[in-house]
């Protein structure tokens, strides 16, 4: 008899939670404009624990996503810094290839200032004094090539010479080194003389020149040695000492940093004279209109 | 009471941790139920009464419906018939093992969302849902109930943890209310 009533009140129970979701369904079915009484008080009833679920599943639905976004955006990052890694290494490889690209450029620019037969040659290695300061430079040309003596020059202003040649490599003397002799003129005033070097990048000029020689005067090559072409920048006037009469000593920093040098143009052979004969050879055109009827 | 409040706590958890993942994931398909797995657990555990279990099924019912956005009811309804029809099964049949516990997660996913497809089909009128959105809904029914399955295992795994630190909290609870109750031991003089 008990265990029929209790299976009894199960049921009855059963039935009851059953129609919770009935009713709500129900309610749910209605027109918002036409509810009863009974259909408000359901909604009533479970809007704020309709809205309290809501608001805690967002919670928690949110924790999870911005966990997960967490971990995506790590991902992001590492792939990101990967990425810059990767574009740092190229910017610094564009970077030298445009570097190469000026110095390259501004070497065939040479080609149209200097009129000379030129071998453009790469300098592969310095030799400096103790006090860094460069005496002695080598090009990766041998005697295939070149020989001893002659001018070398970069695009800012005159190197020195070929001193001595190996099968793969040559050795230049700079015009600072104490043993080069280059004869030169001062740009502005046209006062000649001849350039020795005096080391650790100065070289020393005695000239004389009416026209006072100023500080910053440009020295350039006269071209009457035969080895250098004529007008090329050597340097610039640092200092300037008066001697006897109109003579003048003139301490002169090179155009060319040494240090910097990637590139120079060992000078093949002196630029042919001029043709003096060439405007006699040119065929002179014919007078039209006083030409013999044949 | 405190395992039936811990079942829901979890079955909420998962529902709202689905949805979560889901959304970040952007999935809509292979979503698995997991109330319907904890569903087929308190239909079998056999350690509460029918009431108590139908409770349990119309609430995790009710907190799906408020996860899915359904019509309020809906799948509190669909939960409470299938909690009935699971809990009758279980007077004849035993679930235990993984496999059992993955096809019968199965067979109630598919019949929750046969009988919630059948209530929003009949009431689809009131409701204004289109009749077309249902029918190309019934079509995915399957995925629903495949990935159900496979993450039967997992969710009763769960469970089997949920029920592991009940009892140690039981356990403790006892000891403790032992020794406050004991009655130290007297030598006569």
């Amino acid at each position: 008899m008990a265990a029929s009533s209790r299976t009894f009140r199960d049921l009855a129970l059963v039935l009851i939670l059953l129609g919770i979701p009935v009713l709500l369904l129900r309610s749910a079915a209605q027109e918002p404009h036409r509810l009863s009484s009974f259909d408000r008080a359901v909604r009533r009833i479970g809007g704020p624990l309709e809205a309290g679920l809501g608001y805690a599943a967002m919670t928690v639905g949110s924790f999870f996503e911005r966990w997960l976004l967490q971990a995506r955006l790590q991902e992001i990052n590492s792939e990101l810094g990967a990425e810059n890694r990767e574009l740092r290494l190229r910017l610094r490889e564009l970077l030298r290839i445009e570097e190469e690209n000026r110095e390259l450029r501004r070497s065939l620019q040479m080609r149209d200032k200097v009129a000379e037969d030129m071998l453009a040659a790469e300098v592969t290695a310095f030799e400096q004094s103790p006090y860094f300061r460069v005496l002695k430079i080598v090009l990766d040309r041998g005697d295939r090539f070149v020989r001893p003596g002659m001018a070398v020059l970069a695009d800012t202003g005159v190197v020195g010479r070929v001193d001595r040649v190996a099968d793969d490599r040559s050795d230049v003397m700079l015009i600072t080194d104490p043993r080069s002799k280059v004869a030169v003129e001062v740009a502005r005033t046209r006062a000649a003389g001849i350039l020795e070097g005096a080391g650790e990048d100065r070289c020393i000029v005695d000239v004389a020149s009416e026209t006072p020689v100023e500080v910053g005067d440009l020295i350039q090559t006269t071209g009457v040695d035969d080895l250098f072409p004529k007008g090329h920048p050597v340097g610039r006037v640092t200092a300037v000492e008066n001697l006897v009469g109109d003579q003048q000593r003139l301490e002169v920093l090179p155009a060319v940093r040494f240090d910097r040098l990637n590139m120079a143009w060992v000078i093949l052979a002196s630029a042919p004279p001029p043709d003096g004969q060439a405007d006699l050879r040119q065929e002179r055109p014919a007078a039209r209109g006083l030409q013999p009827i044949h | 009471m405190l395992r039936a409040s811990l079942l829901v706590a979890l079955g909420w958890i998962l529902s709202a941790g689905i949805a979560g993942l889901s959304h970040a994931f952007a999935l809509t398909l292979v979503l698995p139920a997991t109330s319907v797995i904890l569903l087929c657990h308190v239909a079998f555990d056999r350690e509460r009464t029918l009431p108590a279990g139908m409770a349990i099924a119309i609430i995790l019912g009710y907190i799906e419906d408020l996860h899915q956005g359904l019509p309020t009811g809906t799948l509190s309804l669909a939960f409470g018939l299938v909690y009935l029809a699971l809990a009758w099964l279980s007077l004849r049949l035993a679930v235990q093992g993984n496999v059992v516990r993955a096809l019968t997660a199965l067979c109630a996913c598919f019949a929750v969302d046969l009988l919630t497809w059948l209530i929003l089909v009949l009431l689809a009128d009131p409701l204004g849902i289109s009749r077309e959105g249902l029918r190309s809904g019934l079509q995915m029914i399957h995925w629903h109930a495949l990935a159900t399955m496979l993450a039967a295992p997992a969710v009763w795994g769960m469970i089997a943890g949920l029920d592991a630190l009940i009892a140690r909290l039981r356990r403790n609870s006892v000891k403790s209310a032992n020794q406050t109750h004991s009655i130290p031991f007297k030598h006569d003089p």
